[in-house]
């Protein structure tokens, strides 16, 4: 796998398609499962997700994403059992009961979460971040600043990362043991590690604005952009139906 | 192109001056090499010269600095910026976006260069590096090297008048190392650009350079042409700077009284002065049989 929010190359439609259309749909599909407690209608948009995600090969990847949501949604869903008291009651607790409600918003908040997570974390892998700011610039007039902002934030993640394992491959040669004692030691043994990695961190932020300075970065303007990202079709089309989506979502929560 | 006049930098976080009382001038379109013992001031001396001090970092300026008659002081750093093309030493640090063709492109669109202009540069530049395959690599996949020729790479196409590069080819190999050096003085012979090149190897410096720039200690110990200043050799020894070793061999012979001919910068000068020492006769038959390292050993 790659690392993250890293670009993964292709030639799928949804590699293809303007990168605004892609944020717009990926947002409008978390909204419409936002606005909708209809397990089957989530369930649906969760294979719609899902078959989006096989579309551009990144089946795998997509699955590695839906291990870590599952984990964060399962402590919502635990929450929600034991504080939604609805439904035929099946458990009895001192402050309510567990019902087949309950049981039931669990599922559908999992679901939720996890059909709404796929679209959103498809366009970050198969749209450069470069693409990404630039296209939101240009199209949605965002200030630049705020854009290179977020692409630099994402740009370093994984230079930290290599920061971080490479300060810990140097403590290892030292003799600390990381791999012992569970992931409790792991994290002890770590928190020191940050004060390094924070000092670098900053260094490299500083130098990365030097850097940026030095190129240009105050002259940039919304025409500075060299490429362009004019709307096909197909884009279009995948906002209408997100527009749909969303209408449907809306109509089932009032009308059922 | 470059004027230095009694300049003294002390960071804020320091007690003493980095670098002090240091003149220099530097004429449109030569190649200057920096170098000294580390810690001496060689990358302060560069970010005096592109501006990054004192706009970026503050501290305590005395004198003053020109470049392509621009008080650093007074112009902004955006507009220094359009005359000096600088390459950092922390190449990671360096690179701003995620894609080889992005970070092309990067610089050439926030300088305004001409849309129809900029895809004739990125390839130019690009094919000039060596690394036109990497056009649409993940940066995070390349090696150290190839990231270092992408940063210059994306320097060289915003054909600045004034190149100043800190330990361009720290990470790259002696093969790519020469070729860059190559390059670098292909732009100055053919675009009148000023290169000024902070570096640990000398030899590639005293090959190239018009000009070598020795610093110690914060002050400009030497600057002169590489043949008068590896001359001192036995000095720049104390102060941590090594000459080639071709250099070092002649020198010594020529302290012996045996050679006293002009300083040689490289094998080949050797070689040929050798031949002058020991006759060409004699030469003729004992060189053909020697390699060149053997001629040095």
């Amino acid at each position: 796998m790659n690392g993250f929010l890293e670009y993964v190359p292709g030639t799928s439609l949804l590699h293809r398609m303007n990168p605004v259309a892609k944020l717009l749909f990926a947002v409008l599909f978390a909204i419409t499962c936002f606005c909708t407690g209809n397990l089957v209608f989530l369930c649906a948009m969760l294979v719609f997700a899902l078959a989006l995600a096989a579309s551009c090969g990144m089946m795998k990847q997509t699955f590695g994403l839906m291990k870590a949501v599952f984990v964060f949604s399962l402590i919502l869903a635990i929450l929600l059992i034991f504080t939604t008291p609805t439904g035929d009651r099946l458990i009895d607790l001192p402050w309510g009961y567990i019902g087949t409600g309950s049981i039931l918003a669990a599922v559908t908040t999992i679901v939720r979460l996890e059909a709404a997570a796929i679209p959103l974390f498809l366009t970050f892998y198969v749209t450069k971040m470069s693409d990404l700011s630039n296209s939101v610039v240009k199209v949605l007039h965002v200030p630049y600043k705020y854009a290179f902002t977020f692409s630099s934030t994402v740009h370093f993640i994984p230079v930290f990362m290599n920061d971080m394992k490479g300060i810990m491959e140097a403590q290892t040669a030292r003799g600390v043991e990381f791999d012992v004692g569970g992931i409790v030691n792991k994290i002890r043994l770590m928190v020191p590690l940050c004060v390094p990695l924070l000092v670098s961190s900053v260094r490299k932020t500083n130098s990365a604005a030097i850097a940026a300075e030095v190129r240009g970065f105050n002259l940039r303007t919304r025409d500075s952009g060299y490429k362009q990202y004019p709307f096909a079709a197909f884009d279009v089309a995948a906002m209408v139906l997100a527009v749909l989506l969303l209408a449907a979502a809306i109509c089932i929560t009032v009308f059922l | 192109m470059i004027e230095i006049k009694n300049f003294t930098f002390t960071y804020r976080e320091s007690a003493e001056p980095v670098v002090q009382d240091i003149n220099l001038t530097i004429p449109a379109g030569s190649f200057v090499g920096i170098t000294g013992a580390a810690g001496s001031g060689k990358s302060t001396l560069t970010y005096a010269m592109n501006g990054i001090i004192p706009h970026c970092y503050p501290g305590d300026f005395y004198g003053s600095v020109m470049v392509d008659g621009l008080d650093t002081c007074e112009t902004g750093l955006t507009d220094l910026s359009q005359i000096v093309g600088s390459v950092c030493q922390d190449i990671d640090s360096q690179i701003v976006t995620s894609i080889v063709e992005d970070e092309m492109l990067y610089g050439l669109e926030n300088f305004g260069v001409s849309h129809r202009e900029i895809s004739a540069r990125v390839d130019e530049a690009l094919a000039d590096m060596g690394i036109a395959d990497l056009r649409d690599r993940v940066i995070a996949s390349l090696s150290g090297g190839q990231k270092q020729k992408l940063a210059i790479a994306s320097i060289l196409a915003l054909k600045p008048k004034v190149l100043v590069l800190d330990e361009p080819t720290a990470e790259l190999d002696p093969a790519s190392s020469l070729q860059v050096f190559q390059l670098l003085a292909r732009y100055a012979r053919d675009h009148g650009t000023t290169v000024v090149v902070v570096e640990q190897k000398i030899a590639l410096l005293s090959q190239f350079a018009d000009m070598l720039v020795i610093v110690d200690n914060g002050r400009i110990r030497f600057a002169d042409t590489p043949a008068n200043v590896l001359a001192h050799s036995e000095e720049l020894l104390e102060i941590g700077v090594n000459c080639p070793r071709s250099t070092t061999l002649m020198n010594r012979l020529a302290f012996d009284g045996i050679y006293n001919g002009p300083v040689c910068r490289n094998v080949e000068d050797a070689c040929d002065a050798l031949i002058e020492v020991l006759g060409h006769s004699a030469a003729d038959n004992q060189m053909a049989s020697l390699t060149e390292d053997e001629v040095i050993a």
